[in-house]
């Protein structure tokens, strides 16, 4: 009892002190996953509950643009951040040597992975074990010409066709 | 216990005048009577509408276990086939007074209830269409399912089982797997139409029912290739169904 007690007012202090960037609340994410009841606020720390992806997310970058990790600073559409398939304006963080894009540029990207998980309108969700991004300019076309790894379903609806069609594999 | 059955069937005789059927079959079938009391335990001086209406979803409950176990061909004795024969005259009666009865909302019916009849009911819709294997965490299961934004074939997905969530109608299974190097998890609703097909290709032994602790581990524990039996070149096929020892 005083363990549950301890890990509420340790969830609220940090709550509190993470403000709204961070976001972490139940509004948001609609439905907890696997989480036995809402009451229990301990449980929330078990499993990771994942967000939005939004200023200042570190992302992969899967494409052969030259960029390897870039900083969100804008999610394009959405008040609380990115999800699987939005696009967002970040910035390079580290690029390899000779490459389409450089470090310190600010580029639009469309996001192929990401660890939150996305319902998709049959009641299946998707998740990621990792957050990833793909370069693409401001038409919507992608920078590289190769995508690695998995990409899912959500880029056709957002018309994302390019990139799926130089997906390694559509999951 | 025994006081009780006979006064419920007494009940039972003198109070139905619309289902005449009921009173040899009960008498015939114990089995009926002795679930009654452990569901609703009724005191002899119930009211009428209560003891008419209680039989009649557990009776269509009793229809629909016999019932499936005849369509899944397995063999559980005589004694039950007789009983989905008897019984199969008390649902048709049993049907229309729970259809009729359920719009108006008496306060008399258990609202308890409900809700697990129509999970049962749409668990029973969705298995006539296409039967849902018995599924556990640390299954490796194979399903097929058909994307309305893919239009062009049925997607294939593979993977462990690492948690299942019962929710009757809504159950999910989580699946995950390593595909072109990174893990990806997907939650399948398992009585879903969009699903075509599901199948147990092995089991793996574990200890837990929510296998979490695979996301912290080598991505070897969660890459499952070569595995399907759709491809057929010169690989003696196993016909038969995977069967959990």
């Amino acid at each position: 009892m005083a363990a549950c007690f301890a890990s509420k007012w340790s969830m609220a202090v940090s709550r509190s002190l993470l403000g709204n960037l961070s976001s972490n609340n139940l509004g948001s994410l609609g439905k907890p996953q696997d989480l036995t009841s809402l009451g229990y606020n301990g449980l929330f720390f078990q499993q990771q509950l994942r967000t939005f992806i939004q200023m200042r997310t570190k992302l992969k970058v899967v494409d052969n643009s030259g960029a390897k990790w870039v900083r969100c600073i804008q999610a394009l559409k959405g008040r609380k951040g990115a999800r699987l398939g939005d696009t967002i304006i970040a910035s390079v963080q580290e690029a390899q040597p000779r490459g389409k894009v450089k470090k310190g540029e600010v580029v639009y990207g469309v996001v192929v992975r990401a660890a939150m998980p996305r319902g998709r309108c049959d009641g299946s969700e998707v998740k990621f074990d990792d957050n990833a991004v793909v370069l693409v300019n401001k038409q919507g076309e992608p920078i590289g010409t190769r995508v690695f790894g998995p990409v899912p379903h959500e880029l056709r609806k957002k018309k994302h066709l390019k990139i799926l069609t130089l997906a390694e594999h559509i999951a | 216990m025994a006081a009780n059955a006979l006064s419920y069937s007494l009940a039972h005789i003198s109070t139905c005048s619309c289902s005449k059927k009921l009173s040899p079959s009960i008498f015939s079938s114990p089995p009926l009577i002795s679930l009654t009391p452990r569901r609703a335990p009724l005191p002899s001086s119930s009211l009428d509408a209560l003891v008419v209406r209680f039989p009649s979803p557990l009776s269509r409950r009793f229809r629909h276990f016999t019932a499936s176990a005849a369509s899944d061909n397995s063999v559980e004795g005589e004694a039950e086939v007789e009983d989905a024969e008897e019984e199969s005259e008390i649902p048709a009666e049993g049907a229309d007074v729970v259809a009729e009865e359920k719009p108006p909302r008496k306060p008399r019916i258990k609202l308890g209830d409900i809700m697990g009849i129509l999970n049962k009911r749409a668990i029973e819709a969705s298995e006539k269409q296409r039967p849902v294997p018995d599924l556990r965490t640390g299954d490796i299961v194979e399903i097929k399912l058909e994307v309305p934004e893919n239009k062009r074939r049925l997607s294939v997905y593979k993977g462990i089982i690492i948690s299942k969530q019962n929710a009757g109608i809504h159950t999910t299974i989580r699946i995950r797997r390593i595909i072109a190097g990174i893990g990806v998890e997907i939650v399948f609703p398992i009585y879903s139409p969009n699903i075509k097909e599901i199948r147990v290709v092995k089991h793996r032994k574990v200890r837990r029912a929510r296998l979490y602790y695979l996301r912290d581990k080598l991505p070897r524990f969660s890459t499952f290739n070569y595995r399907s039996c759709s491809v057929v070149l010169s690989v003696e096929v196993n016909s038969k169904p995977f069967q959990r020892s």
